[in-house]
């Protein structure tokens, strides 16, 4: 595990030092007499952040060009039972990476309700399009190796906005790979000469992502005022969730009534009932 | 036999005494209520907010209302501009303020049109300290769409409850927002006045609307 672990932070080294080479626009360093800044810069962890930026806007043109008509056509074409199977089927698709990522994070309970989706749900959910598994309450979750390597150690690294895949970092973009070249589906497929069924797996799995956040990215995109600032932030919460398995909402400060941290506390300004 | 019944009540009583004393009981005083806020919160948002028949106008009183007197608005603006606070000016801050809650009214009231026919199941609701609760909720749409997790972080005072915080999927509001003003901030040369043009640009483009 050990040897792994360090292998994989390796393996993030070389990438980062990669991206390093490849960026010439770095973020500039603040003054190191302002700590606050200092401090706020080091949270932030975007080094690339100029790079960053003009990755995001040529996505944005990509997805603006190709992948956001495709995702609208198909939810207006499609009938709704017809986009909820196919939603099934690439979802249980899924079923042998998850389970791989639960046995190599020692959750084995949650490798064998995987399992056992992925056995309910290819049988008597014919091929994986009908959910029975979450009929029958046997309720699913996802799981990546990047994910796993956050559970054995391995640190983020800084934010990188990668073309066309967007927002990510080093160790989830390791996690990627990973998982590309491990997927039984995909040895399965290059094993038998069908090396075109990735790639049109990768299709129609973006096709149905963006056509189940169309509204989400609209509405953030209309109420943020830095789309990529809310972007950057937005990617880092839905992975630290994905990592605690939705149980770290503690660890995340609010605005508030008590000292969590970073958490927002109930001020005197908000006790009084205000009533307009 | 009497004896031994005599030493059976004098233990539970000793056991009631412990429990009732033990801060698990106030605990789910303080994770009951804060779960009935959110479910009443929730209903009555739905019902008066999914009216087809309002204007958008009247909406938006319907929603300032009822923003202001269920959410620390106040405190959560403030906890958003994070270090940029203390060098705003009182003047700053009380635009920031008013402008912070346009931002909110408008991005978020054409939302609940959709949301008609939701409904909200408490999953948990877990007690974070003293004056804080956090409720674990499922929103189940109809049409047997996914359903969307959304935890409330709620404060009180002991009296009145208030949303501090709403996380979507994993994804905190008041941490998104702070994101998003602090890189406005940085890119204004760290003028709090930057990020005030800003939303009053925005604020108006989304009240146009």
């Amino acid at each position: 595990m050990i040897t792994l672990t360090s292998l994989a932070n390796g393996l993030c080294r070389l990438l980062m030092s990669t991206i390093l080479f490849m960026v010439a626009g770095c973020a500039v360093t603040p003054n190191s007499g302002d700590v606050e800044a200092v401090a706020e810069f080091v949270q932030v962890n975007d080094p690339f952040e100029p790079t960053n930026r003009s990755i995001f806007e040529a996505n944005r043109a990509l997805d603006g060009a190709v992948l956001k008509p495709a995702a609208t056509a198909y939810k207006m074409v499609a009938p709704e039972f017809i986009q909820t199977r196919v939603s099934n089927i690439l979802s249980n698709l899924r079923s042998p990476v998850i389970f791989a990522n639960d046995v190599l994070q020692g959750e084995f309970k949650r490798a064998a309700l995987t399992f056992l989706r992925f056995f309910i749900n290819s049988t008597i959910g014919v091929g994986g399009m009908n959910d029975m598994a979450t009929a029958m309450e046997i309720e699913g979750h996802d799981e990546d190796f990047g994910q796993t390597l956050a559970v054995w150690g391995v640190s983020e690294g800084p934010f990188v906005m990668l073309p066309v895949f967007g927002p990510s970092n080093p160790r989830d973009t390791v996690g990627m790979v990973v998982d590309f070249f491990t997927d039984p589906l995909r040895l399965w497929a290059s094993n038998s000469e069908r090396n075109y069924v990735p790639f049109l797996r990768a299709g129609v799995d973006a096709v149905d992502i963006r056509s189940r956040n169309l509204e989400t990215l609209d509405d953030l995109e209309k109420s943020s005022l830095d789309f990529y600032a809310a972007i950057r932030s937005l990617y880092r919460q839905r992975r630290a969730d994905a990592i605690s398995n939705g149980q770290g909402a503690a660890a995340v400060p609010a605005p508030g009534l008590g000292q969590l941290p970073g958490v927002p506390t109930l001020e005197a300004a908000d006790e009084l009932s205000r009533r307009k | 036999m009497l004896k031994r019944r005599g030493f059976l009540a004098a233990i539970s009583g000793v056991a009631l005494l412990v429990m009732s004393a033990a801060s698990p009981v106030l605990a789910s005083k303080l994770e009951d209520k804060s779960s009935a806020f959110i479910t009443s919160l929730t209903e009555k948002a739905i019902s008066s907010l999914t009216a087809e028949n309002a204007d958008r106008n009247q909406r938006i009183k319907l929603f300032r209302a009822m923003f202001n007197e269920n959410f620390a608005v106040r405190s959560i603006g403030k906890f958003v501009l994070g270090r940029y606070w203390n060098r705003a000016s009182e003047e700053e801050r009380r635009e920031y303020q008013a402008l912070f809650e346009d931002l909110m009214i408008v991005s978020y009231v054409d939302r609940f049109t959709q949301y008609a026919g939701e409904k909200l199941r408490v999953q948990k609701a877990r007690g974070e300290n003293e004056t804080t609760a956090t409720i674990f909720t499922l929103i189940e749409r109809p049409g047997g769409a996914k359903a969307i997790r959304v935890n409330w972080r709620v404060g009180t005072n002991g009296t009145i409850f208030k949303v501090l915080d709403v996380i979507v999927e994993g994804t905190s509001m008041s941490i998104t927002l702070k994101s998003d003003f602090a890189s406005i901030i940085r890119r204004k040369g760290g003028k709090v006045a930057g990020l005030i043009e800003e939303l009053r640009t925005k604020t108006a483009e989304l009240k146009a609307k």
